[in-house]
């Protein structure tokens, strides 16, 4: 037997990385590189820019309009004092909240339709958001003292949560039963907070409906700051989990071969998910659907080669401030409120993914 | 409905539990008699089923809780009949009037009407049943499309979806028209609390109709059970059974919501607790959704009463505080109990 030494020769000309057709690479130093989709980047930017617009519009339209020119103005400190204040005190923490819970709803829902591998999955359907809602009802009311809503909110997404899984039997986030128990742990939390609304003083009560029906109006300061401070977190988080929620979108032996621990995945993104969701209904109310339609949006602008993070939140936080303003311009100066445009634009849209869809298409 | 001579044993079988639980439901209604929020307590309105008593006692009682208790029984046979009617027809275990949107469409179809300057007493009932007609068409079209009627869950998504889409339209046009919003506000939610027997005949003639019609089709249904092949071999018409179970479901659900409001869950409870005691003839699960839905309804008011007193809780809360359990234990079966 004759062992020789054989050395793989490298091929003639030296190997240099190729990036894939549709992606940016971007060499870093000490041998490091980044890989950007094109697609993705260009849905980033024009959602920003498209939000910037919503943005603008929502500050300038209102009961009284303004230019803007004066919103910038006011923005900055100078203007009219009048102006100064509507804009400044009324309508910039309006949009800010907005943008935050709106964000926050579209993040959640990209993470579990990942994690689902299904595109009608939100945190809201599985009863999350009636769940939040009811526990920070119950702070508002008074049944619990010691916790502010916002905290409330978070035990009440988790416990719902927890209870979907648990009666769910098996599956997990996959199977449908998980979506159905979801609907009736939904309308027993609703029925809960009918029940503690009706128990509640006449006052007390008609402090708490605002938080019923989703709304942007007059939003607790502590819940936004919350929120803030939550997104940013959720967004880090979610970034660094995007290169295994990638891999994890093909069947768990390849994500597993392909050395991603699914298990920790899978775990710490229903985390993030139900934490903004709760986070996002502290600020805003149960706004059903922008969970639905802000990945959709995500999902058409880039490519189907990542999973749209960063543009489902742009396009979630657009979808809200837009919503807001249809709803504040719509019937003025009576105000709608946005969880029920919401729900009318994006009731038709969820009925025909449903209906119309093939059937083995998630 | 039941042929004495097709299954002997099966018939006797339904009669004792017929027999009981027109029983318990008797005892169920004496009990509503008794017990209010209100500072008439039971010893006084015992007082008065005794023939004494005094006469604040005897109006709660004859004017308020009596035909609440007969309101509650009506509402509750018709909301369990039409269930049990819609899952046939869309087998479908999980298809019930308030989940697929019949009953949103029939509240929503009231709200628009008084919003375009109908008057609140006549039309009500007719205006409510062509809601529930068309929310009915939608649920069956639906149902007949490929992929969603193979798919359970599909449906009552869809359902879920289209009743959202009715209540937030419906909340919409509450905001618009506050003289609208003031004159259902109190129906809107759901309730048999102050209903007299006026409202019992007005819907009458149209419950009486969908009996009738039931009746005629209970065979016929029994039959495309077995598959639609088999019932067109034994000669009955699959197309126009369904669209009459479906006419019949929209004049029960369109009458019980016009009385009583939108009231969901009572259509899912009832059928599966009779499907399971009677079995899978659906005439049977008919005869045993009779005494069993005012059995659900007339305790679910009881409880209503009771526990937020001196206050009261509207039904529809109730409702879903005893059927959304049953829906996650429906589902949570091995299998979906299939039709």
């Amino acid at each position: 037997m004759q062992s020789h030494s054989s050395s793989i020769q490298p091929p003639g000309r030296p190997v240099t990385a190729q990036a894939p057709a549709g992606t940016w690479l971007i060499r870093l130093p000490a041998n490091g590189s980044l890989l950007l989709d094109k697609r993705a980047l260009f849905a980033v930017l024009s959602l920003s820019v498209l939000l910037l617009g919503a943005v603008v519009l929502a500050l300038c339209l209102g009961t009284t309009n303004y230019s803007p020119a004066e919103v910038i103005e006011a923005l900055l400190g100078g203007g009219n004092p009048m102006t100064a204040f509507i804009l400044n005190e009324l309508r910039l923490p309006r949009v800010v909240a907005g943008i935050l819970s709106g964000a926050g709803f579209a993040l959640a829902g990209c993470l579990m339709q990942t994690l689902a591998r299904n595109r009608l999955a939100t945190p809201g359907i599985i009863g999350i958001d009636n769940g939040a809602t009811a526990f920070a009802i119950a702070s508002v009311v008074g049944l619990v003292t010691s916790l502010a809503p916002p905290e409330m909110a978070l035990i009440g997404a988790a416990t719902a949560t927890a209870l979907a899984f648990g009666l769910a039997g098996g599956a997990g986030t996959r199977g449908y039963r998980f979506i159905i128990a979801g609907i009736g742990i939904g309308a027993l939390f609703g029925a809960f907070t009918q029940l503690m609304l009706a128990r509640a003083h006449i006052d007390v009560a008609n402090q708490a409906y605002p938080w019923t029906v989703g709304s942007l109006n007059a939003r607790p300061e502590n819940a936004v700051l919350y929120m803030a401070i939550g997104l940013a977190v959720g967004i880090v988080a979610a970034l660094a989990l995007a290169r295994a929620l990638k891999v994890l979108r093909f069947s768990e032996p390849v994500a597993l071969g392909l050395g991603v621990r699914v298990n920790a995945c899978r775990y710490l993104s229903l985390v993030l998910a139900v934490t903004l969701t709760a986070l996002a209904v502290a600020v805003a109310g149960p706004v059903g659907l922008v969970g639905l339609i802000g990945p959709e949006i995500a999902r058409h602008l880039s490519s189907t080669r990542t999973v749209p993070l960063a543009s489902s939140a742009l396009a979630g936080a657009l979808v809200m401030v837009l919503a807001d303003t249809v709803g504040r311009m719509m019937l003025s100066p009576v105000e709608v409120p946005v969880g029920i445009v919401t729900a009318i634009v994006g009731g038709p849209y969820l009925l025909w993914i449903l209906l119309v869809s093939p059937r083995n298409t998630p | 409905m039941t042929d004495t001579h097709l299954t002997p044993s099966g018939s006797r079988r339904l009669l004792p539990i017929m027999a009981a639980a027109l029983v318990l439901l008797g005892l169920v209604c004496f009990i509503s008699l008794l017990i209010g929020a209100g500072n008439i307590g039971p010893a006084d309105a015992l007082a008065v089923l005794l023939g004494q008593g005094s006469d604040d006692a005897r109006f709660v009682v004859g004017e308020l809780r009596l035909p609440r208790t007969l309101v509650g029984v009506v509402v509750g046979a018709t909301l369990a009949i039409s269930g049990a009617l819609l899952q046939a027809v869309t087998r479908n275990p999980l298809a019930e009037p308030g989940l697929l949107g019949v009953s949103a469409g029939s509240a929503f179809a009231v709200a628009l009407a008084l919003a375009l300057g109908a008057s609140a007493a006549t039309l009500k009932v007719s205006v409510a049943q062509i809601g529930a007609l068309l929310g009915c068409l939608c649920a069956l079209g639906a149902a007949r499309l490929r992929g969603v009627g193979d798919d359970p869950v599909r449906l009552v998504l869809a359902g879920a979806a289209l009743s959202s889409l009715l209540i937030a339209l419906t909340s919409l046009l509450l905001l618009i028209d506050l003289g609208t919003a003031d004159e259902i506000r109190f129906w809107i939610v759901g309730s048999v609390a102050g209903r007299s027997l006026d409202h019992l005949s007005e819907i009458f003639p149209s419950v009486l109709l969908a009996g009738v019609i039931t009746v005629l089709i209970a065979r016929p249904l029994a039959a495309l059970a077995l598959g639609e092949r088999v019932a067109v071999g034994l000669g009955h018409r699959p197309g126009l059974v369904r669209l009459l179970a479906v006419l019949s479901v929209a004049l029960l659900v369109g009458g019980a919501t016009a009385v009583a409001g939108p009231i969901a869950f009572v259509g899912l409870v009832v059928p599966f607790v009779a499907r399971s005691l009677a079995g899978p003839d659906i005439r049977r699960t008919l005869w045993l959704c009779l005494p069993l839905g005012p059995l659900v309804v007339v305790i679910a008011d009881i409880l209503s009463r009771v526990l937020v007193q001196p206050s009261e809780l509207p039904l529809g809360v109730l409702t879903a505080m005893i059927g959304a359990p049953v829906l996650v234990a429906v589902v949570r079966a091995r299998r979906l109990p299939t039709l």
